[in-house]
């Protein structure tokens, strides 16, 4: 089965005016929006979804506060569908829609849907580099940072969901989707890829009481850590609320940055993910801020050092 | 020295904050904001501070987006837990059975509103 990653997170929201605003700030593109709603996407088309919490088209609501109404991946072929409809009909109702997607339901009723990627490839070179000892990664002349530097997010990069029962949740998308754990954060989950993607997670599982369950946050890949920062000084300065971040996980290796969100979860521009291939042996480390992050920083207003103190006697 | 601590506890003038809206107000030195909203024509101050997670989180999405989207409660914007806007009590999300941390105001006579922290 060649599940590619979350194509699409679909929300049900209560503040649609001020989600549309928070996703526009984001940096993600509307497409097709009006005031019901509709899709905003990163550069590659992967994005979100949102309509009104009350919206009849949306999947059903879950059991608790959380806003997420479906997952919906992307796979590489029509057989990739059609194995994913075989193994899960087994003893659960699979419906194939005209598109010939398929929707479903997991272990814990995550709404799911299933498609041929919408994703697009991209071509842009990744943040660029110099440092003693290596190739120079920027030409002669070729500046790194300027103010008005495109810093946009690329592609969703991962979902992170609160579980009641981290077994089952892991059990569904290894066993019967064929995911594979990278690495386990003991006292919280475990990290997962699926088959046809090599990043080091697109879904991590954190264990909390069932009136919890729900999507804790969604993540979006960023051109490198100077574009994560840099797109989260501007959200920053457009009044939305940092809630952790910048730092760098040591799990996966990303730079981080989170925020809060009207959609009742954390919006995260993550940057520079390690990647694995199945030769890779999971590792497994407690829960906890050590294990969590290599470093941590927090935003804070702009100033500069300069010569003399303010109080210095003029000459 | 009262007269520099009650400064320190100055948040904003009363008819900054219309009825059934809330705002949040930094103080010097603390970490948190103080949420100040009106509802029933009075007045209620309340810590930010999402009791989710230990030292209480920030929990509008942006300056002042306090409220949840029909206005009827104070929201965590981290996770969407809801709190009753008068006592403070989680009603819905990861924080039930939790309550914010109230903070007492003191309205003067020019309508200058004081944290009482």
């Amino acid at each position: 089965m060649n599940i590619i990653g979350p194509d699409y997170l679909v929300f049900g929201v209560d503040d649609l005016p001020g989600s549309i605003e928070y996703l526009t700030k984001f940096g993600l593109k509307p497409v097709g929006v009006d005031a019901s709603g509709g899709l905003f996407e990163a550069l590659d088309g992967t994005g979100v979804i949102i309509r009104a919490k009350s919206d009849p088209a949306l999947p059903a609501p879950l059991k608790t506060a959380n806003m997420l109404r479906q997952q919906v991946y992307g796979v590489q072929a029509d057989s990739d569908l059609d194995a994913i409809e075989v193994e899960l009909s087994k003893d659960r109702r699979v419906v194939r829609l005209a598109d010939g997607s398929l929707e479903t339901a997991d272990d814990h009723g995550f709404s799911l849907k299933f498609q041929i990627t919408r994703r697009r490839a991209l071509s842009m070179p990744a943040e660029k580099i110099n440092a003693p000892g290596a190739p120079a990664q920027r030409a002669p002349n070729e500046i790194g940072v300027w103010e008005e530097m495109p810093a946009a997010p690329r592609s969703l990069s991962h979902v992170v969901l609160f579980v009641p029962d981290i077994a089952k949740a892991a059990d569904f998308y290894c066993q019967r989707l064929g995911f594979v754990v990278t690495d386990t954060l003991i006292g919280a989950g475990p990290f997962l890829r699926p088959k046809a993607n090599d990043d080091h997670h697109t879904l991590f599982f954190i264990r909390t009481p069932d009136y919890m369950q729900g999507c804790e946050h969604l993540a979006f890949h960023m051109g490198g850590p100077t574009e994560l920062m840099v797109a989260g000084t501007r959200l920053v300065k457009s009044g939305v609320q940092s809630f952790w971040g910048p730092g760098r996980h040591k799990f996966g290796s990303n730079w981080f940055w989170y925020f809060n969100s009207p959609l009742g979860c954390h919006f995260e521009y993550d940057a520079d993910m390690d990647k694995h291939d199945d030769s890779w042996t999971p590792r497994e480390a407690p829960m906890g801020p050590e294990a969590s992050q290599i470093v941590l920083f927090e935003m804070r207003e702009k100033w500069a050092p300069g010569g003399p103190p303010p109080g210095a006697k003029r000459e | 020295m009262s007269g520099t601590l009650v400064a320190q506890g100055y948040l904003c003038r009363a008819e900054e904050v219309a009825e059934g809206a809330a705002r949040g107000f930094a103080l010097t030195g603390r970490r948190h904001k103080v949420i100040v909203l009106r509802k029933g024509g009075r007045l209620y101050g309340w810590l930010d501070a999402c009791p989710h997670y230990d030292g209480g989180t920030p929990m509008a999405w942006k300056s002042d987006a306090y409220l949840n989207g029909a206005g009827t409660h104070l929201a965590c914007h981290s996770h969407g837990a809801h709190f009753d806007m008068t006592t403070g009590v989680c009603t819905l999300g990861p924080c039930l059975g939790q309550a914010l941390t109230r903070v007492e105001l003191h309205v003067t006579t020019a309508g200058e509103v004081f944290a009482a922290i």
